[in-house]
């Protein structure tokens, strides 16, 4: 008896410690595939699942010297292209004739340091490592990511053993039904991409380019603050950002939990907004819209539609 | 899309097509999207197959496919059951069709793919000779816009297209692939209807203030 209850504690403290370990290992592989991600090069298929949809898209991803350009371009429909290049973000609408033209914020500080996969993810989110597996023909280890309240979605990623690259990522909402997935079908990693792979393949002649304006002042300028966050979001920073469109810039801040960030876009009053109150989504990308204050506000993120709508409805100035 | 591209597209899939029809039948995916997404869809197919895009519910998911792919009604849940034999050996059959059509369209797709990178293509991926000299001197399709236009005016589906690409930029690595996807994927953005009103979140904290 005396043996069985000196014994327990042992037990307990070494499965407290085992779990912690595996929490610390789960933690290394996302730092691994963030690094993954934006160092290495590759050029990869994959299938996009999304509410009964199937897309084929292609990526291509370029690191010279520390600095990443991307392609991601549909293989299918109307074959949309999104292309980050040196300090440019184009994305090219060939359904409505559009370009999109933006500057590129991830060469700043703030935004590269955003993701970090620390013990603050600890209290929201539950990081585990699951059994391994093959995908695109390639040994991968699975790791799930589980959020602890509804105000966030999980993740069940799949990376590649020896890279740590996603091979497959899942998004995974509340009661843990499948609301994304992306699924490399045939990925390439190279020593090498060439600058000329990232060139965008739709002829844009005629196309209406819609730029940021060059220099421009918000006209009212006050100080927003969302009062009430969902647990774990921090504001992680407050621009005024020109708008490809618009003759003036709109307010932009960014609240993040260390995986989902949710934008908040404030526009200035004397800007015509034709973007319409209520929810709206592009895939699982949410965004809910409202006026306050005389100004259009609309809260934009990879998260449900319920935080989108709390940061969003609770705005006040300061 | 006829019937007689769609014997070549077979044929090419079962390696049994002439090389000069071949070269063909390339060229077409090149320019026609609905040969191109054909040949691509089967990849899913074959994927699905080899359950590479299952999840908890894959029969579910399969019929989602299904559906995508061929725009026919979803499947009723209750099916007669099917004999032994057949229900056995249909999927074995259906699984090696479904491979070797994946594994033609993959290797025309990767071809595609390594004729645009031009020399950094290892050779050892690319199976068809012919394809990769055609596609190299084939010209650039993409011709620098000689006018640009600067326009106020757009539409409320730009607007929010806009927001979403700038907000990818702030997104965390983990999901800027999916917000780009639905940026890339998507043909439009759509109003949501209206969820069950909010229950009181379980933690909140106070906003914080930039330093």
């Amino acid at each position: 008896m005396a043996r069985s209850l000196l014994g327990r504690p042992l037990v307990f403290m070494t499965l407290a410690l085992s779990v912690d370990a595996s929490a610390d290992e789960a933690r290394q592989w996302l730092d691994k595939m963030n690094r993954a991600v934006e160092e290495l090069n590759y050029q990869g298929t994959f299938v996009h699942v999304l509410e009964g949809t199937v897309e084929t898209l292609r990526i291509t991803h370029r690191n010279e010297g520390g600095r990443s350009a991307e392609r991601i371009e549909s293989l299918d429909g109307v074959g949309r292209e999104i292309i980050r290049q040196d300090n440019q973000v184009q994305c090219i609408l060939p359904d409505r004739r559009v370009v999109l033209l933006e500057a590129r914020k991830d060469l700043n500080p703030l935004v590269s340091s955003l993701p970090s996969y620390s013990d603050e993810l600890e209290p929201h989110y539950a990081l585990k490592l699951r059994s391994t597996t093959r995908v695109a023909n390639r040994a991968a280890q699975i790791l799930e990511i589980k959020p602890r309240d509804d105000f966030r979605y999980g993740y069940m990623l799949w990376l590649d053993q020896a890279t740590a690259m996603p091979l497959r990522s899942q998004l995974i909402d509340d009661k843990g039904a499948i609301v994304e997935q992306i699924s490399f079908t045939a990925i390439e990693l190279r020593a090498e991409i060439p600058p000329e792979a990232i060139a965008p393949t739709i002829d844009t002649t005629g196309f209406t380019m819609l730029r940021p304006p060059e220099s421009s002042t918000l006209t009212a300028e006050l100080s927003w603050r969302a009062s009430t966050l969902p647990g774990g979001f921090k504001l992680s920073g407050a621009t005024q950002s020109p708008i490809a469109g618009s003759e003036y810039p709109v307010e932009h801040l960014v609240y993040s939990d260390g995986l989902a960030t949710v934008s908040v876009f404030i526009e200035d009053p004397h800007t015509k907004s034709e973007v319409t109150e209520g929810f709206s989504k592009m895939g699982s990308t949410n965004a809910y819209s409202l006026t306050l204050r005389g100004r259009k506000v609309t809260a934009v993120g990879e998260v449900p539609r319920q935080t989108v709508r709390t940061i969003a409805s609770s705005l006040v100035t300061e | 899309m006829t019937e007689q591209i769609n014997d070549q597209i077979s044929a090419f899939i079962d390696d049994e097509l002439p090389d000069e029809e071949s070269a063909f039948l390339l060229r077409r995916f090149e320019r026609d999207p609905d040969a191109r997404g054909r040949a691509l869809r089967y990849t899913v197919i074959g994927a699905a197959l080899r359950n590479e895009l299952l999840g908890p519910e894959p029969a579910i998911l399969r019929r989602r496919i299904a559906v995508a792919l061929t725009g026919a009604p979803p499947l009723p849940a209750q099916r007669v059951p099917a004999p032994w034999h057949s229900r056995y050996l249909r999927p074995l059959v259906g699984v090696g069709i479904a491979a070797s059509v994946a594994f033609g369209a993959i290797i025309g797709l990767r071809a595609l793919t390594d004729a645009r990178l031009g020399t950094v293509a290892p050779a050892g991926t690319l199976s068809a000779a012919p394809l990769q000299t055609r596609a190299v001197d084939a010209p650039p399709s993409y011709v620098v816009p000689q006018e640009v236009v600067d326009a106020p005016a757009v539409t409320p589906a730009v607007r929010l297209t806009n927001y979403v690409v700038h907000h990818s930029e702030y997104a965390s690595r983990l999901s800027r692939t999916f917000v780009r996807s639905n940026v890339v994927g998507a043909a439009e953005i759509v109003p949501a209807a209206e969820p069950p009103p909010p229950q009181p979140p379980p933690q909140f904290r106070q906003g914080t203030t930039p330093e």
